[in-house]
């Protein structure tokens, strides 16, 4: 009788250490849990901020090679000369972003945040460079097309730039419910 | 017995001590979720403005340019301008300096293009003077140099009489 009243004695005070923990664990949980949650929203919400940055960046150069087609000579060479200008001026890119979200109303600090995790758009614009048409890209779902004939420009239809509308495809979503796993 | 009483004591505790797992429990993941609602909603309302602010921005500042691109396909003086302008913004008109054989469209501070023009022209019924033969379309505020467009906004605008 005597040795079962011990056992019982060693169980309880076993499952007092037991619960003590999980109390611990549980508190270790929540923390790591909303932590993990909060950042990956963050991290989300900032792609999409990066996403739009680096498609100003493609608009911006695309608005920039239609003006220089349309107000310089329309040749075939003035073009790839105008785009190689134009992606390899790194402070103008800068400068032309940063000065459409200045004019939205997006402070400096902002802007630098954003940046610093955009930087500018990678690779080339020019996303078709066949001899009599290319296409070059001007931000998420845009395209510019340019027709030559002969080493001369034809046309260059920009309507999807005049049509340029980023709240379609762009979005911040709402965050999701906490969830204690 | 002794023993006895201390595992009565133990039992009770025991239960005590659930209970208190559970609340406590409660209790975290509710701070949790607070700061988790507090972060992630100061997060959605911030970037959701970037968003929407640049997206705003660009809707100006792509109208702009396509009054720029427009004109140096299609117009010829400052009443076509005018029309163009009227076309994108309704309820924005450009000014003509007639000393500079400039006009100057300014759909906001962010968004201004400057065209010149090759010569004066008068309506002689009337006496108003407009411009004609577009040579250039300054887009350097769309560019982001502004202090280059500052310096050729002087102040010898005259307002053109060529809106109609």
């Amino acid at each position: 009788m005597k040795i079962l009243v011990v056992v019982d004695v060693v169980i309880l005070v076993a499952l007092i250490i037991i619960l003590m923990s999980l109390k611990g664990g549980y508190e270790e949980q929540a923390k790591r849990t909303a932590n993990e949650q909060e950042s990956a929203y963050l991290e989300k919400n900032t792609q999409v901020l990066v996403e739009q940055w680096r498609s100003v960046d493609q608009y911006s150069m695309a608005w920039k090679l239609v003006y220089s087609m349309l107000s310089g000579a329309k040749t075939e060479a003035a073009f790839t000369s105008n785009l190689a200008a134009i992606e390899g001026d790194k402070d103008a890119r800068f400068k032309q972003i940063s000065h459409l979200y200045t004019g939205a109303g997006i402070n400096d600090a902002v802007q630098n945040g954003i940046f610093q995790k955009a930087g500018l758009a990678e690779g080339s614009i020019l996303i078709k460079n066949d001899k009599n048409v290319k296409e070059v890209a001007c931000g998420k779902g845009c395209v510019v097309k340019f027709s030559f004939a002969k080493g001369k420009m034809k046309n260059v239809d920009y309507s999807a730039l005049v049509q340029y509308n980023l709240a379609n495809s762009l979005k911040i979503e709402k965050p999701a419910e906490y969830r204690f796993e | 017995m002794n023993l006895k009483n201390i595992s009565i004591a133990l039992t009770v505790l025991v239960f005590g001590v659930i209970a208190m797992l559970f609340m406590q429990k409660g209790n975290y993941v509710n701070q949790a979720k607070e700061h988790y609602d507090a972060t992630t909603a100061k997060s959605f309302k911030g970037n959701s403005m970037v968003l929407e602010l640049v997206n705003n921005g660009i809707e100006m500042n792509k109208q702009t340019w396509a009054i720029a691109c427009e004109a140096l396909q299609t117009v010829k003086n400052s009443q076509d301008m005018a029309r163009l302008e009227a076309k994108f913004f309704p309820a924005t008109k450009g000014s003509n300096s007639i000393a500079n054989k400039t006009r100057r469209f300014e759909a906001s501070s962010a968004n201004v293009i400057v065209s010149t023009f090759a010569k004066v022209e008068e309506d002689k019924k009337t006496g108003v003077k407009s411009l004609a033969g577009l040579q250039s379309v300054d887009v350097s505020v769309l560019l982001g140099n502004v202090a280059a467009a500052a310096a050729s906004d002087d102040s010898a605008d005259e307002e053109g009489g060529d809106e109609e």
